[in-house]
């Protein structure tokens, strides 16, 4: 999480109106001064516009008759009868910062699994929080753009956030489903369980010299219930609309492409696509060598299986290992090198320069 | 997913480059990177040294406690996954990137070896900064800490094991395409490293660790070695003793790949039947049970075997069991995966079937198609525990009698709450 931390109500005391929200008979409406002792069953609300508290009876008779000013003296504000609400939180200042996140949560609504890395899902948070930050305890300036950048995200990336909405309440939906099928399936497996138990007991009743280890290796056939975790349900692709990161637009880095389509399989290969047949030289049969053909016919090589195919390969490989490698092309191209690398190989050919030249 | 891609992580620095397959004697383009220059393998400085280290440094370091430094601050050493005997392993992450995550393997000095390293950490550095292949586990870098201690970092293979899978009877299920799909990865390692040279010599499932994609990869070549040239001995003490193939059991000194081929086999079989298929509890029970279950070696079936310095086997000759007895037991697999089996456990080594001429063989191309490995059924949790404890093993060393036999009785070796809901 970002350094700034959400400090509910320390700073910004002065924009709200600090009164205590649970009910006790000194609770006083600051507009028309009313107490609780008079008024028993005395409400208190507010509008999210500018947090000023009020008495039911107040809002009724303010605006009842359509928008009005704010009745607190210097706020300017125009409130409406609708946006009136009790608060939740007894701070104000708490009250306020949720309203906030939740509406700049609304319009950042990406998921980590839209991102490539774990650094860019950071940064995005990141950002995010800043935005919040400058929203909840900006002054002045910062906020008013805080609030620009806010305003003009939502208009440009409106079809994205709806996705994202849409596909935030599917996941939701689908876990739930989940959670239910593998409720059912467990419930089933017990069942399947305790079925098992039963048989098994009487069958072993029923055969005495049933072969014991004939039921501990055969494959348990319980109930058909397959919980694989696999081929997760993959995203519906929308695949143009994503791609659209004209110059100017606000962006999000490291975001993952969408709907890459999963690459058609070969068949199987089983060496993984490596080969490593020799291309400079060919094994042919019979490779010999005095040294070794003792040996050949040894008892104790021949009967332990020591592979005399496998010696002439790797005799052959070390042979013409380093052929074809060709430093002052390299060295020319600076493939993957560096030069102080460079350096030192040429040095070490510098060292032995003469005999290698020989052969 | 006929090719597995490498994990390659974004990355600003020279840290972590992606790597193609190398090997010690089969480079293929490697001077298109820089990070494993030098001939042995130990990744370059990234920077001249002597810049800007220095001034942080002091002049007290002479160059190669330098390079050492330099590598040592890539990594930022997280918490403790798991302590053995042998190793410590640490969850770690690159400093320049908090979400490439490794592990830390931390070689504790050992008395027995004071003067050097121990000989099972030279053998695992020494091959496994050599290979790179999508199923070998990757060696990101080596660095000495304080008091000389040797640091492996290794890549963070986060699912732990295919032994947990295997055991798992009751939450994990999985089917012939599964089984196909695992098998070639393993399949592809062992031939990889065959092909380059170096028989691993302690194939196992719970060797075989699981990548967060699903990929398997083939850890701790604790007891890894080159091959040898003719004439020279190599040990036949090699190879847990359920993987161990009969001309090991019979003190063969002279041996090619085909031992790790058995170990293969069995961990196929392993896979099918979903318990250990020939779990001895000593040598000679292990070798009762590879002539009762697969048959008894012979100078017919094995010309020369009885002249093996130990051989002994059972007085009562079981006939080497054709097919259709290995169909009724691995029938899952089908026919050809059957046959496929058969070879993999030829008594006679000569006649078993090699890595590469596994990869040959019509099983792969029949169906079903190999799972995809992101669609390769997974555990659940516990996996950072799992790789902490599968490292920090002491390399190659057989478990305990009493452990083995717990395994075998499937007690539940620890509990957990958490799991449970």
């Amino acid at each position: 999480m970002p350094p700034k931390p959400a400090a509910p109500g320390a700073p910004a005391r002065n924009l709200f109106h600090p009164l205590p929200i649970p009910p006790s008979a000194d609770d006083m409406c600051p507009v028309c001064k009313t107490i609780r002792y008079l008024n028993r069953d005395m409400e208190f609300l507010i509008n999210p516009e500018c947090y000023h508290t009020m008495c039911l009876n107040c809002v009724n008779r303010l605006f009842t008759d359509g928008p009005n000013q704010c009745p607190y003296a210097g706020c300017s504000r125009t409130l409406r009868r609708k946006g009136f609400r009790s608060a939740f939180f007894g701070d104000l200042a708490v009250e306020r910062e949720v309203d906030v996140r939740r509406r700049v949560a609304a319009v950042f609504n990406r998921v980590e699994d839209d991102f490539e890395t774990a650094r860019d899902w950071d940064n995005y948070l990141q950002m995010v929080e800043d935005l919040t930050f400058d929203l909840v305890h900006g002054t002045g300036e910062k906020r008013g753009e805080a609030e620009k950048v806010l305003v003009r995200w939502e208009g440009e990336h409106k079809g994205e956030i709806e996705r994202n909405r849409r596909a935030g309440r599917e996941r939701e939906e689908q876990a739930r489903r989940r959670m239910g099928l593998e409720k059912d399936a467990a419930r089933e497996r017990r069942v399947a369980a305790l079925r098992e138990v039963e048989e098994e007991r009487r069958e072993r009743a029923a055969s005495k010299e049933a072969e014991l280890d004939g039921i501990a290796a055969a494959p348990d056939g319980r109930g058909g219930v397959q919980l694989k975790r696999r081929g997760q349900v993959v995203r519906a692709v929308e695949a143009a609309a994503a791609a659209t990161a004209e110059v100017g637009r606000l962006s999000i880095r490291g975001l993952k492409e969408k709907g890459k389509p999963r690459g058609a399989e070969g068949p199987y290969d089983p060496f993984g696509g490596v080969d490593f047949a020799p291309s400079r030289y060919r094994l042919g049969e019979g490779l010999a060598h005095p040294q070794v053909d003792k040996y050949r016919f040894d008892q104790g090589h021949v009967t332990g299986g020591y592979s005399f195919e496998e010696w002439t390969a790797r005799a052959m490989y070390e042979a013409f290992a380093g052929l074809g490698v060709f430093v002052e092309d390299e060295k020319e191209a600076g493939i993957g090198l560096s030069s102080r690398e460079i350096a030192t190989i040429a040095s070490g050919i510098a060292a032995v320069g003469d005999k290698m030249e020989l052969d | 997913m006929a090719v597995s891609p490498l994990i390659v992580h974004p990355t600003e620095g020279t840290l972590l480059p992606s790597r193609p397959l190398s090997s010690p004697l089969k480079r293929q383009q490697q001077a298109t990177h820089s990070a494993v220059a030098s001939s042995n393998g130990t990744p370059a400085l990234a920077r001249p040294p002597g810049q800007d280290l220095q001034a942080g440094l002091g002049m007290s370091l002479d160059l190669v406690e330098q390079m050492n430094e330099d590598e040592k601050r890539k990594y930022v050493k997280g918490r403790k996954l798991g302590e053995g005997t042998y190793a410590n392993v640490y969850l770690g992450h690159a400093r320049h990137d908090p979400a490439v995550r490794v592990a830390i393997k931390k070689i504790k000095v050992q008395k027995e070896f004071r003067d050097g390293l121990a000989p099972d950490a030279v053998r695992e550095l020494k091959h496994l900064q050599e290979l790179h292949h999508p199923n070998i586990i990757n060696l990101l870098s080596v660095f000495s800490s304080k008091d000389q201690n040797l640091n492996l970092v290794l890549e963070y293979l986060p699912l732990g094991d295919l032994e947990e899978l295997i055991r798992d009877v009751d939450h994990v299920r999985y089917g012939a395409a599964d089984i196909k799909a695992w098998m070639g990865m393993l399949t592809r390692a062992v031939w990889f490293c065959h092909d380059n040279c170096v028989l691993h010599r302690d194939i196992k499932p719970n060797n075989l660790l699981i990548a967060a994609d699903g990929e398997v990869k083939l850890a701790d070549f604790g007891l890894a070695r080159s091959f040898a040239d003719p004439g020279r001995k190599m040990t036949a003490n090699v190879i847990t003793r359920w993987y161990r193939p009969p001309e090991l059991l019979f003190g063969a000194r002279h041996y090619s790949g085909a031992v790790d081929v058995w170990s293969v086999g069995l961990v196929f079989a392993e896979l099918v039947i979903r318990a250990p298929f020939l779990p001895g509890n000593s040598e000679v029970e292990q070798i009762a049970l590879i002539c009762r279950q697969i048959g008894t070696p012979t100078d017919d079936n094995w010309p020369g075997v009885t002249q093996l310095k130990e051989y002994t086997v059972p007085s009562d000759v079981t006939p080497v069991w054709d097919k259709s007895a290995y169909m009724g037991r691995f029938g899952a697999v089908g026919a050809e995966g059957v046959d496929l089996l058969m070879r993999t456990l030829a008594l006679d080594p000569r006649k078993r079937i090699t890595a590469r001429e596994m990869l040959e063989h019509r099983w792969w191309r029949t169906e079903p198609r190999p799972t995809r490995k992101e669609e390769l059924p997974r555990k659940q949790d516990g996996g950072e525990d799992k790789m902490g404890s599968d490292l920090k093993r002491r390399n190659g060393v057989v478990e305990d009698e009493n452990n083995n036999n717990a395994r075998g009785a499937k007690v539940a070796r620890k509990l957990d709450f958490g799991a449970t809901k």
